[in-house]
């Protein structure tokens, strides 16, 4: 009988806590070799480059100054912005739930009929023959087409921005569920079965959660996707909303608007990012505990190379 | 107590040229408490036996009745590979081929984990149990059906020699205080010498070619002489049938 169990991580805490006189020197090498510090050192790395970027350009071009935003004026508009005191005719507020509003009717549309259509396509041949081209085009086609066609036939609506989010999304979700059902473990239906065990109850605790990692994957990709493309389709078939605004600066000729807008946009989508499909990823995936979130689709495909390999040979 | 019988079993694959015989005639009964193990080369069919056994194939022809007491008997399966669902702890496991989730259902769920000695990992994740001890999951789960007839193909095949010994011991003892009957799939003659009292030898093309009984006393240990000469009887039965070549 072996006991071999996963060595835990934790130990290694219950090892440094018996060194009890902390030397200063040793604790402060040890700061700026942990990665948490090497992350905060990076913001720190981003501006300076920036600011001796400015300086030499101004050096061989005095007007940089009335063109290239300094990181205190994008500060500046951050704050003014971010306490709703803001030129634009929206707030960052209201710009943020129009838009979010957009995404999610979009992303909740591409789900699922991109779940539906991915799931004929994994068990139909026929289904898979027949969609199969039309979703790479779909896939192939810059969102950024899809945003002006969807401008010129809907004009400044909703349906226009909604409409791109979904065509630049759906294929993402479409690809991964029908690999998903490529991928259903067929070792643990046979055994299922062997114990007649009820057909809902299989769907429920075989299908679903060796699909979830998949679903997973679409569901980031589709909303990392949408996101730019709402951003593109509103710049162009707007009048409110994220892109809408960038633009509106843009027009203004405020490159720190650009910019500041520009990293609102992406703060928004890493605190979605760690704020909701991080904290769902790991309770969803709590069963494999020796992997990180960033690397769960990969895992599961090379387990289920494993399983393949046990399957009977006849 | 259950009772197997099959009559002119055949089975095939494919059609014209591409057609293999997996099965040829078979005829069987197997009854009471015993444990049986079909041995063969690779190829023998064994494999194709114990699906059409446990419905997950049909036959060509011919008929299988496994009964006990006049009904249909329960049936519970061990695989080469645990075959358990990730995702789920290994409690959970075990009542997912439950027909219900009773608090006697889970006392049982339970009872049989202590008897694979797991008691205490019910809560764990398959990922986090090594190889042998997802293995015993793997048999408490076919065990705590309760069921009539176990089947079993090649549980070990995968494991260390010394996880695998531990773990026949375990089956060993299962067996005999559970009084099930075992249908044991195994290209490990030596295993089957250990656990069987009757060994079902097949050759390549799926025919039944030996039926031998193995009347030694339990435990059996496989450095013991007489354990030794009768897994030697049972390779020489081999030879005679060219089936080492192969």
């Amino acid at each position: 009988m072996t006991t071999t169990e996963t060595p835990r991580r934790n130990d290694v805490s219950a090892s440094t806590a018996m060194s009890s006189a902390p030397n200063p020197l040793a604790v402060a090498v040890r700061i700026v070799k942990s990665p948490h510090f090497a992350r905060l050192l990076f913001p720190v790395f981003l501006f300076a480059v920036w600011h001796i970027t400015l300086a030499a350009v101004e050096q061989v071009w005095p007007f940089a100054v009335d063109v290239l935003p300094t990181p205190g004026e994008v500060g500046a508009f951050m704050w003014d912005e971010f306490i709703t005191d803001t030129l634009a005719r929206k707030n960052l507020y209201e710009t943020f739930y129009i838009s979010l509003r957009r995404l999610m009717s979009g992303f909740a549309i591409a789900m699922v009929l991109g779940t539906a259509l991915g799931l004929a396509m994994g068990l139909s041949r026929a289904t898979n023959a027949f969609c199969h081209d039309w979703t790479m085009a779909i896939l192939a086609m810059p969102a950024l087409a899809w945003a002006l066609f969807n401008s010129i036939i809907f004009g400044f609506d909703d349906r226009g921005p909604i409409l791109t989010v979904i065509l630049a999304g759906i294929p993402f979700v479409i690809v991964n569920v029908r690999e998903g059902v490529r991928n259903t473990p067929r070792e643990l239906f046979d055994m299922a079965r062997s114990f007649k065990v009820p057909q809902s109850r299989i769907i429920r605790h075989v299908l679903v959660p060796s699909l979830l990692p998949f679903m997973f994957a679409a569901a980031r990709y589709c909303f990392s996707i949408g996101w730019k493309g709402l951003v593109i389709a509103e710049v162009f078939g707007g009048q409110d909303g994220a892109g809408w605004t960038i633009k509106f600066w843009y027009d203004a000729h405020r490159a720190h608007g650009v910019v500041g807008y520009a990293a609102f946009f992406v703060i928004f989508a890493i605190l979605f990012e760690r704020l909701v499909f991080e904290p769902i990823s790991r309770r969803a995936f709590r069963w494999r505990p020796q992997l990180q979130t960033e690397v769960v689709e990969e895992a599961f495909t090379e387990n289920q190379d494993l399983q393949d390999q046990e399957r009977p040979v006849r | 107590m259950a009772d197997i019988k099959i009559k002119n079993l055949h089975k095939e694959f494919g059609t014209g040229d591409d057609k293999v015989v997996a099965l040829e005639d078979v005829n069987l009964d197997i009854s009471g408490h015993s444990f049986v193990s079909i041995v063969g080369p690779s190829g023998c069919g064994k494999s194709t036996l114990l699906n059409i056994l446990t419905g997950i194939e049909t036959p060509t022809s011919g008929t299988v009745d496994i009964t006990s007491d006049g009904r249909v008997a329960a049936p519970g399966y061990v695989f080469q590979a645990a075959r358990l669902l990730p995702w789920r702890t290994v409690t959970d496991n075990l009542l997912f081929v439950q027909e219900d989730r009773s608090s006697e259902t889970k006392q049982r769920c339970q009872r049989y984990l202590e008897m694979v000695q797991l008691g205490d990992k019910g809560d764990k994740f398959p990922g986090e149990l090594s190889g042998g001890m997802q293995q015993r999951v793997g048999i408490a789960r076919a065990f705590c059906i309760e069921p009539d007839v176990l089947f079993m193909d090649e549980p070990f095949s995968h494991l260390d020699a010394i996880t695998a010994r531990a773990l026949r011991r375990e089956l060993h003892h299962m067996w005999a205080e559970t009084k099930k009957m075992v249908v044991f799939v195994t290209h490990d003659v030596g295993e089957a010498v250990e656990l069987s009292n009757r060994i079902l030898v097949f050759a390549k093309g799926g025919r039944l070619t030996d039926d031998i009984g193995v009347e030694l006393p339990f435990p059996r240990d496989p450095s013991d002489d007489e354990v030794a000469v009768a897994k030697a009887h049972v390779l020489r039965k081999f030879e005679e049938l060219d089936l080492l070549a192969s």
